[in-house]
């Protein structure tokens, strides 16, 4: 095989050309290279780039879906705290609300049992006012009396009465007027 | 008139590729062929274009480059990750380049240079690389014991069949790249040459259009993408771990 192969490369060599179907190491070698070249060559000027390119264009995909996984979860948090305040909100007003209305009742019956207190009270006082002026007035009605009683029993006897005969007729007077009562 | 085609067509033929120069290093003759010119051109093609694809990328893409490189890289990622699996990914550069490489090199006919695809030593190079990869991997992966093991299984007797089947492996993807594209160059040729002799070139309007379509086109493609996915699949078929 070796031997055929020295021979086409002769034959070669005399007309300046490969046959159709011939192998070269030349040519396997130089191939080679240039295949090397070619492989370095797409590696470095598009294969690394571009694949730097689609990794980072990944990271920052998964890092953006991370962050928006991330800001929804805290919204999520935060609006389950603003529920929670405001149901606690709420259920502060009620309880205001409740003990107002509580204590609004209980002034009224305290305000209703002073006035109650007071009416009765003050019921009390003109009912004995108007004892004493009873009183008052019978004294001033007996006083009264009796004047008349004197002047009329002076006028009537129209004689001098010793002090002591005048407060004995009085007496009697009086008491007869009491007993006319 | 048909005696005088084949009279004309048995002067037909397609020629190797020719020496561009050659020169010696002490005792070494070498010989820069038309095959590796070719491909100075298309690795200065390919620098230009992923350089122009691969600089100024932002991480909130609006360009439309940036599109096209992303896209051509994610398809290769895609293409790695599927048919060799995740642990598998740092070969993905060594595939988009071969890739890249391989299609170009081929697409070169339409620039009326000879391919350098169509050129066996070129993709003997490849299956070279294929072939030491995969028993790079079946060493790692196996270590020592696990890669001699590989020879004998599933029975000691198998042992000639596995050293051929791991010989036979790079050898067919090569011969089935090169095959396609010489076969398409000289089917190409010879549709030139008998449209040329039936109408006088008249009739070389539209035709050739539509095979060249298929034979340099479709099938630089379809040959470069089938070399990539068997390089991947020989490689990841050569794992001896046991997991």
């Amino acid at each position: 095989m070796i031997e055929m192969l020295k021979l086409a490369e002769e034959t070669a060599a005399t007309q300046g050309e490969f046959s159709l179907v011939s192998i070269d190491p030349n040519t396997i070698v130089f191939t080679l290279i240039n295949t090397l070249i070619i492989f370095l060559i797409y590696f470095l000027f598009l294969h690394k780039p571009v694949c730097k390119i689609l990794d980072e264009r990944a990271a920052a995909v998964n890092k953006d879906m991370d962050d928006a996984q991330k800001a929804k979860e805290e919204a999520d948090k935060v609006k389950a705290e603003y529920e929670q305040r405001l149901q606690e909100s709420k259920d502060e007003a009620s309880r205001i609300v409740a003990e107002a209305t509580k204590k609004a009742q209980q002034r009224e019956t305290e305000i209703i049992s002073a006035a109650n207190d007071e009416a009765a009270q003050l019921k009390k006082r003109a009912e004995e006012s108007i004892e004493k002026e009873k009183k008052k007035a019978i004294n001033e009605i007996k006083e009264e009396i009796s004047e008349m009683v004197v002047m009329a029993a002076s006028k009537v006897a129209e004689k001098e009465i010793s002090e002591k005969d005048n407060e004995k007729i009085i007496d009697t007077v009086l008491s007869q007027i009491g007993e006319s009562d | 008139m048909a005696t005088d085609l084949l009279k004309t067509a048995a002067e037909f033929s397609v020629k190797g590729p020719i020496w561009s120069f050659d020169f010696y290093i002490g005792s070494w003759h070498v010989i820069i062929s038309e095959s590796i010119i070719v491909q100075w051109i298309v690795m200065a093609v390919l620098a230009v274009i992923f350089f122009i694809l691969g600089r100024n990328l932002k991480v909130h893409a609006t360009s439309r480059r940036q599109m096209a490189a992303e896209y051509l890289v994610g398809f290769f990622r895609n293409m790695v990750r599927d048919t060799m699996g995740e642990k598998y990914n740092k070969y993905t550069a060594y595939i988009g380049a071969l890739f890249c490489f391989s299609i170009l090199n081929s697409l070169s006919s339409l620039f009326g240079f000879r391919s350098p695809t169509s050129d066996l030593s070129v993709v003997a190079a490849w299956g070279v690389i294929t072939f030491v990869l995969t028993q790079r991997n079946k060493f790692k992966t196996g270590g020592v014991k696990g890669f001699f093991k590989g020879f004998i299984e599933p029975l000691p007797f198998m042992l000639p069949f596995n050293i051929i089947g791991e010989i036979a492996n790079p050898v067919s993807q090569t011969l089935r790249h090169f095959a396609n594209i010489l076969a398409g160059s000289v089917i190409g040729g010879l549709i030139y040459f008998a449209l040329g002799q039936i109408a006088n070139g008249l009739g070389a309007i539209g035709l050739p259009a539509v095979l060249s379509l298929y034979f340099d086109c479709f099938s630089s493609f379809i040959q470069a993408y089938i070399f990539c996915t068997l390089t991947m699949a020989y490689v990841s078929g050569a794992d001896c771990s046991e997991d």
